[in-house]
C-alpha cells in the first residue's frame, strides 16, 4: 500500500521535533530487533500535555508516527493520552502497510513510558 | 508528483535507450516468426537472433557460439552455477564464492549448500575485494567451481576476476582439469570494456537492463568445452542449454544495446565517471560524518555508495523520493526486523554505517543539473533528518 498524503506530508514536514529543556516526563524507546528509536519529552502540568517534542532514528514510519504523535497528544490529560491506541495512531496516519505497523507500536510504547515517568 | 525528477538508480536498471525500443518495436511487429521455424518466417526470425548474438558476444570479445541468451542476469546466474555443477558433481563437490555476490548467485550456492555442496565464502576487507591469497588458500582438488563477481552491485568495487582467471588456467594446466571460473559481470558489462579471455572465465553472467536494453533478457557466456546441465529442458533451443521459444524482440533489443555499449563506452564512462565524481566533491565539501563505501580506485565509474552517520538509508531514501531524486539503499527494514545491507556489514562497519548506506548510480540520460539538483535536494535531507535523530550529536556553543 503506498504512503499516504498525511504520510508524506510529516516526513518533509515533521512537526515538534525536538526536545523540551523543562520537560518533566521523558521516555527513550528503542526496537530491540530493528534498533529503530523514539525519544518524547513532555511538558505536563496539572495532569494535562502542554508540549511534546520527539526525535526518532529508524525507518521513514517510526520518523512519521513520531511527529503524528505529538500533534495528537499536546493538549490532551494524561488519562485522555493513555487511551490512545495503535489503531487510533495508524488511523490518523492514513494507514501502515503491516510490515510497518511496528513503528505505531514503538511510538505507543514510548508515549506510555513517558506517562508513566511524569514527575 | 514532486516538480523534478532524477533518477540516480542506474545499477538497479537503466532507462531503454530509444533506438533500442525502436529496434525491439520493429521486431515485436515484423519478425514474428518462431526463430525454430524451417519457413521463411522463422528464418528471417533466426537471422534476427544470429545477428543479436554476433553483438553480445562482440561486446566480451566471445564467439558467438557460446553466448546462451536467457530471461535475465538471474536466470543465467543460476544456469552457469547450478548447470555447471551439475555437471561437474562427478569430480568434486566445493564451490568457492565471495561474501558479496548478488542474491542469484548467493542464493543459488546455498541451495547447493542445502544438497550438500561446500561452499567457501571469501571475505572482502574494508575496501570491498577479496584477496587472491584468500582464493588461494581455500582451492581444494574437489573444487569445481569459482564464482566471484566482477564488479559488486552496490559498491561497484572491481573484484581481481583477471588474477583469478589466471589461477584458473594454472590449476587446469596442472592437472585439475575440472575447475572452473564464472563471474557475474552483469554491473560491469557494458560499463567496461570486457574481454573474456583477458579474463580468464569460463562462464560470464549479463543482463540487458543494465545496458539500456528491456528488462527479460539477458545472457550466459559459455566458453566452448565447458559442459552444462540445462535447467529449461524440453527443447533444443540455445544448443540444448536453454529450451523455450527465443524472446527474439527482447534479443533483438540486448543486441541493439550490446553495439551502442560497444561504440559508446568510452565516451559513457568518462561521462559517468565526471557526474560522479563531480557529486562526491559537493557532498564531502557540503556534508559532514559520510562514510564513502569501497575502494576509491578499484571500483565502476558510475556508482557512489555512501553512508551518512546519524540517519537511516530508508528514511533518506523515501525523503529523496518525495522531492523526485531515485536512488536506493541496501538494508530494509521489514515486520520490526532490520536486515542492514549485507554487502556493507562485510566491510567490518558498524551497523549504524551499515543501516544509513545509500547507492547513487549515474547514467547516460543525467546531466550535471540532475547532480546539483541530487545534491542540494540530499544536504537538506540530510539536515532534516539529523535535526530528528537522538543520535545526533548535540552541539554546545
Amino acid at each position: 500500500m503506498p504512503y499516504s498524503p498525511v504520510f508524506k506530508d510529516h516526513l518533509a514536514h515533521p512537526r515538534n521535533a525536538g526536545e523540551l529543556p523543562n520537560a518533566n516526563a521523558i521516555a527513550d524507546e528503542t526496537n530491540p530487533i530493528c534498533c529503530d528509536r523514539l525519544r518524547l519529552s513532555l511538558v505536563v502540568k496539572e495532569g494535562r500535555i502542554e508540549a511534546a517534542r520527539y526525535l526518532a532514528y529508524g525507518c521513514p514510519p517510526t520518523l512519521v508516527c513520531g511527529s503524528v504523535l505529538t500533534e495528537l497528544i499536546s493538549g490532551k490529560t494524561i488519562e485522555e493520552a493513555k487511551q490512545l491506541t495503535r489503531a487510533d495512531l495508524l488511523n490518523a496516519i492514513g494507514g501502515l502497510p503491516s510490515r510497518k505497523h511496528h513503528a505505531a507500536a514503538l511510538a505507543i510504547e514510548t508515549l506510555n513510558s513517558a506517562l508513566s515517568s511524569v514527575a | 508528483m514532486p516538480a523534478r525528477r532524477v533518477y540516480l538508480d542506474n545499477s538497479a536498471t537503466t532507462p531503454v535507450d530509444p533506438r533500442v525500443a525502436a529496434a525491439m518495436a520493429r521486431a515485436v511487429v515484423e519478425v514474428f516468426g518462431n526463430a525454430s521455424s524451417v519457413h521463411g518466417f522463422g528464418q528471417q526470425a533466426r537471422a534476427a537472433v544470429d545477428r543479436a548474438r554476433r553483438e553480445v558476444a562482440a561486446l566480451i570479445g566471445a564467439r558467438q557460439n557460446e553466448i546462451v541468451f536467457t530471461s535475465g542476469g538471474t536466470e543465467a546466474n543460476n544456469l552457469a552455477i547450478r548447470g555447471l555443477c551439475e555437471a561437474s558433481a562427478v569430480h568434486g563437490r566445493h564451490i568457492i564464492t565471495s561474501a558479496i555476490e548478488h542474491p542469484s548467485v548467493s542464493g543459488v550456492c546455498a541451495e547447493l549448500e542445502k544438497r550438500g555442496w561446500e561452499v567457501t565464502r571469501l571475505p572482502v576487507y574494508e575496501n570491498g575485494i577479496v584477496r587472491v591469497e584468500d582464493l588461494l588458500a581455500s582451492l581444494r582438488p574437489d573444487t569445481v567451481l569459482i564464482t566471484i563477481m566482477l564488479a559488486n552491485n552496490e559498491i561497484g568495487t572491481l573484484q581481481p576476476t583477471r588474477e583469478i582467471g589466471s589461477i584458473v588456467r594454472e590449476r587446469r594446466a596442472t592437472g585439475q582439469k575440472h575447475l572452473s571460473f564464472h563471474t557475474d559481470a552483469v554491473q560491469a558489462t557494458g560499463r567496461l570494456p570486457l574481454n573474456v579471455d583477458e579474463l580468464g572465465c569460463d562462464l560470464l553472467t549479463m543482463s540487458g537492463h543494465k545496458l539500456y536494453a528491456p528488462k527479460g533478457v539477458g545472457a550466459l557466456y559459455v566458453r566452448r568445452g565447458v559442459r552444462l546441465h540445462g535447467q529449461n529442458v524440453g527443447g533444443h533451443q540455445e544448443r540444448e542449454r536453454r529450451a523455450g521459444t527465443e524472446n527474439v524482440p527482447g534479443i533483438v533489443a540486448f543486441g541493439e544495446a550490446a553495439q551502442l555499449a560497444r561504440e559508446e563506452i568510452e565516451q559513457r564512462s568518462r561521462h559517468d565517471r565526471a557526474l560522479r565524481d563531480r557529486f562526491e566533491a559537493a557532498v564531502r565539501e557540503r556534508i559532514t560524518d559520510v562514510v564513502m563505501n569501497g575502494d576509491r580506485e578499484r571500483r565502476l565509474g558510475h556508482l557512489s555508495n555512501i553512508s551518512f552517520r546519524f540517519i537511516e538509508g530508508e528514511g533518506l531514501l523515501i525523503n529523496l523520493d518525495l522531492e523526485g531524486v531515485a536512488v536506493s539503499t541496501g538494508s530494509a527494514c521489514s515486520s520490526g526486523t532490520l536486515e542492514p545491507s549485507p554487502v556493507i556489514r562485510a566491510l567490518g562497519v558498524d551497523d549504524e554505517l551499515a543501516r544509513g548506506s545509500i547507492r547513487f548510480s549515474f547514467g547516460k540520460e543525467n546531466t550535471e543539473d540532475d547532480v546539483d539538483y541530487a545534491v542540494e535536494v540530499l544536504v537538506r535531507a540530510v539536515e532534516r533528518l539529523r535535526a530528528l535523530s537522538p543520535l545526533t550529536p548535540v552541539v554546545v556553543t
